[in-house]
């Protein structure tokens, strides 16, 4: 006689419940994929595309020249008889289309044929566009102008592309300016007034109205900030298109982001520390600086990452304030006074690749310069926000608590 | 971890010894001053029950605060309890010393001089034989001894029934004063007590001890 | 003991409220110096509040105002508007129910409160944290490692380093908040016998929940209900007779 087994009262049951769970858990781990995917197929596609401009295969590997130069206008010149055959079976593969659109449905033949021919002018285009590349000259505006003698008009075929040659030193420095002196600013105004709301404040309509003006400025659309900008620092102080003017416009955009982030930050430090320091005979300042403003630290450099990100990729409010689309001298050329370096225009990178992609015909002349930009621009926004992460690292270890 | 209380406990301890040492000596030094017709020992025995009295109320009123205060448990509390009991035990021995004294001042102011000693010296050495061991059990935490001193107690009983039958047998024979004889019966009664009370000692020893 | 001292601190008709809440009704006693008093008494009844008054540690609450009466350390009324808050504080030391050790080495909590004041000499730093850490019988366990963390400590430690830091500025007064509400009972009893040698040298004042620890702590014992102070009077006699029905029914366990 088998006796039936004692049910386990913990055991699993199937259960729509549980189905449900799973599926709930699926879907979440599905969106989270579909983010990463996005986010990788734009790094992959712009480092891709980037790094044919920026790197080489000769050694150091890096185009110093791309990354350094001023932007210039690129000359080129294709081997005319190539370009003008391409021309021709260009013209012959667009009338060949139009005679198949034009046929019939029936006529499967004639049809095949056009197909056919098509086929073997695309094909033999292919193998001339080879030669063309070969066969072509590139000069920036340097490089040509230490020709002794341009290439001849009969053999080549020349036109010319703004921004295409040279390379973008300028706008680095540019960017690399701009948002070190616009995240100076900000870090200083914003910490000091995370300490004040922090600490200082006291509980009230006033402090509730503060807090609201703060967030409504995050929401404001940075395009509002540009012209902003250049109302009050640009005409109504006097300073015209400067860096300065940009430093001050980038950092009142930035100063949301890091006011709320300090902010949390100092009020995550357990109020014991202030109690225990102020219990010892310190003063209120004394106590903050001695005792929540260190361990505050890695969260107020944490918020600066994130106003690094919301500032150095911006275009709007530099468009006006602040950036050139040329400029030939370095922001430290042609000084006349010292003072004078903050109050010059700069090339800036997000403005740099607006130009270079709004204002030019899109081209493979073009393409490289554009992706080139782009990538050297993710690299420095990386750069700043990786330097940042790590002086938060050793600030933590330094204070952890 | 000593604690800086548990002095506390130390010094009760001190104070059961005293008590205990001090009926002891008042006991033994009425029944001498009844064996050798001595007055001054006598007075001297009722001198000691005063002070016996004095160390119970000292003793009393330290248990209660150490116990409000300082929240004792297990071994301590027992200590405590046995604290109060003995002290007791030891202030009624007091007073049967004391009554043995008041006693032989009596018969000594009557007849002049003890005639009939009957077992009262037998009882007496066994009597404080038993309380010396009471309190040698209680210092060295001896758990025989005590069974021991819970035996001897019926020796001590019979010799007084053997007391007790002696003296009212030589009531009716006549011969010596028949209130000195009722007196002799209740100093027998009185030793026999003392006996009972060290008894008690032993008994509350073992509980110390063994929480039973 | 208790009589020949003379008062160091003077309540007198002290009220005390947060807003419009009262909190504190007429309050009037002597504290000794160099006793334990302690403030016992159910939750909400404003013990830890009357004890922060002593330091002022309220005016941090926004709030928290005087009604009337005053408080006397030293024959000084310190809630006058000459006090200096900061030396108030020198002189009335705290210590916390939550522990809380800064996040620094232990040496750096014991000199935090002389490199505020601007001492900055290493020999007189060394001294002073030596000095403290024997004092709070922390010495032998952490001298080989004063340069690591102060979390790193078990609970128990912690607190005494509290009372360590709390020591190094040299107060008159301690004020203790619950200090052992948080630890286990052979820490607690550390405490407890720390507080007992530190009484020869400072007036404590101490606030906690357990009875036991006050009747075993303390010289004195007062007893607050609902803002009021029913009783105050010598620890023995709080305990083993009362004269107030409330203070009986409370240390009885019958209170609610």
């Amino acid at each position: 006689m088998s006796e039936k087994p004692a049910t386990n009262i913990f055991s699993k049951k199937p259960s729509r419940q549980a189905l449900f769970e799973t599926c709930v858990s699926t879907f979440f781990r599905l969106a989270t994929y579909l983010v990463i995917i996005a986010a990788g197929y734009l790094f992959v596609n712009i480092a891709y595309n980037g790094s044919k401009a920026v790197f080489t295969t000769k050694a150091p590997f890096i185009n110093i020249d791309f990354l350094t130069q001023k932007p210039q206008t690129l000359h080129v010149y294709e081997p005319k008889e190539v370009t003008t055959e391409q021309q021709k079976i260009n013209a012959e593969i667009l009338s060949t289309k139009a005679k198949r659109n034009a046929l019939g449905s029936g006529e499967k033949a004639q049809r095949a044929e056009y197909e056919a021919h098509i086929e073997s002018l695309e094909e033999r285009y292919d193998i001339l566009d080879e030669q063309r590349v070969e066969g072509r000259l590139m000069f920036s505006d340097s490089e040509y102008r230490q020709l002794d003698e341009t290439p001849s008009e009969e053999l080549f075929k020349y036109s010319n592309y703004a921004y295409s040659g040279g390379g973008i030193g300028p706008a680095i420095i540019g960017t690399c300016l701009l948002v070190t002196g616009s995240i100076a600013i900000a870090l200083t105004l914003g910490v000091l007034c995370a300490v004040y709301l922090s600490e200082y404040s006291q509980a009230g309509k006033m402090l509730q109205l503060i807090r609201l003006s703060i967030m409504n400025l995050s929401g404001v659309p940075s395009i509002v900030f540009g012209l902003f900008g250049f109302g009050m620092f640009v005409l109504f102080f006097g300073w015209g298109v400067s860096m300065i003017a940009g430093w001050f416009t980038l950092a009142i955009m930035a100063l949301p982001i890091i006011i709320t982030a300090s902010e949390e930050s100092m009020r995550a430090i357990p109020k014991g520390f202030r109690e225990g320091s102020l219990a010892l005979g310190a003063s209120k300042w004394t106590s903050i600086r001695t005792n929540v403003l260190p361990y505050a630290l890695p969260g107020i450099l944490t918020s600066s990452i994130m106003g690094i990100a919301r500032v150095a990729g911006e275009t709007a409010p530099i468009m006006f304030t602040a950036a050139f689309a040329l400029r030939d001298q370095l922001p430290w050329e042609g000084l006349k006074e010292p003072t004078d370096f903050f109050f010059q225009g700069v090339m800036a990178l997000p403005y740099h690749i607006y130009v270079v992609s709004a204002k030019i015909p899109q081209n493979e002349y073009t393409r490289n310069m554009q992706y080139g930009a782009a990538f050297v621009f993710l690299f420095i926004v990386g750069f700043f926000a990786l330097s940042s992460i790590i002086l938060r690292v050793k600030i933590r270890k330094k204070y952890k608590w | 971890m000593n604690r800086y209380f548990h002095h506390e406990l130390h010094d009760l301890r001190s104070m059961l010894i005293l008590i205990a040492e001090k009926a002891n000596e008042a006991g033994r030094l009425a029944v001498e001053g009844f064996l050798s017709s001595d007055l001054e020992k006598t007075q001297h025995a009722v001198k000691l029950d005063d002070e016996i009295d004095a160390l119970e109320i000292a003793i009393d009123r330290a248990s209660v605060r150490y116990i409000t205060l300082r929240s004792p448990v297990s071994s301590d509390v027992r200590l405590i309890f046995v604290a109060i009991k003995a002290s007791h035990d030891l202030e009624r021995a007091g007073d049967e010393a004391h009554s043995i004294a008041k006693r032989t001042r009596n018969i000594l102011t009557r007849d002049g001089s003890v005639q009939n000693k009957v077992e009262i010296e037998a009882m007496s050495k066994l009597a404080f034989g038993m309380m010396k061991d009471a309190i040698n059990c209680f210092l060295e935490e001896d758990l025989d001894l005590a069974e021991s001193i819970i035996e001897q107690d019926k020796e001590v009983d019979r010799l007084n029934k053997e007391n007790f039958k002696n003296l009212s047998m030589a009531l009716r024979d006549g011969g010596i004063d028949p209130a000195t004889q009722i007196e002799t019966i209740l100093i027998s009664k009185s030793i026999e007590r003392i006996a009972d009370h060290a008894k008690n000692l032993a008994e509350e020893v073992i509980y110390l001890l063994t929480g039973e | 003991m208790t009589d020949e001292n003379k008062p160091i601190i003077e309540i007198r008709n002290f009220d005390f409220a947060y807003g419009d809440a009262q909190a504190l009704f007429d309050i009037n006693m002597d504290i000794r110096e160099k006793e334990v008093t302690s403030f016992i008494g159910p939750s909400g009844c404003g013990k830890s509040t009357f004890l922060r008054c002593f330091n002022r540690m309220n005016d941090l609450i926004d709030i928290a105002n005087i009604k009337g009466g005053e408080i006397k350390i030293s024959d000084i009324n310190i809630y006058d508007k000459e006090v200096d808050v900061i030396e108030l504080r020198k002189h009335v030391g705290m210590v916390f129910q939550k522990s809380n050790p800064f996040p620094k080495s232990i040496y750096d909590n014991i000199a935090y409160g002389l490199r505020i004041q601007g001492i900055k000499q290493k020999s007189v730093l060394d001294g002073v944290v030596e000095e403290c850490l024997r004092g709070a019988a922390l010495w032998d366990e952490v001298k080989d490692r004063l340069n690591e963390s102060a979390l790193g400590m078990s609970g128990g430690q912690q607190q005494r380093l509290c009372i360590a830091r709390a020591l190094a500025v040299k107060p008159k007064i301690l004020l203790m908040d619950e200090p052992c509400s948080a630890l286990d009972p052979i820490a607690t009893a550390k405490v407890e016998e720390l507080i007992h040698q530190l009484k020869k040298q400072y007036t404590i004042i101490i606030v906690t929940h357990s009875m036991q620890q006050a009747a075993r702590v303390s010289d004195k014992t007062a007893f607050f209900y609902l803002g009021k102070l029913i009783e105050f009077g010598k620890t023995d006699d709080i305990f083993m007779n009362p004269t107030d029905p409330q203070t009986e029914a409370y240390i009885s366990g019958r209170f609610g």
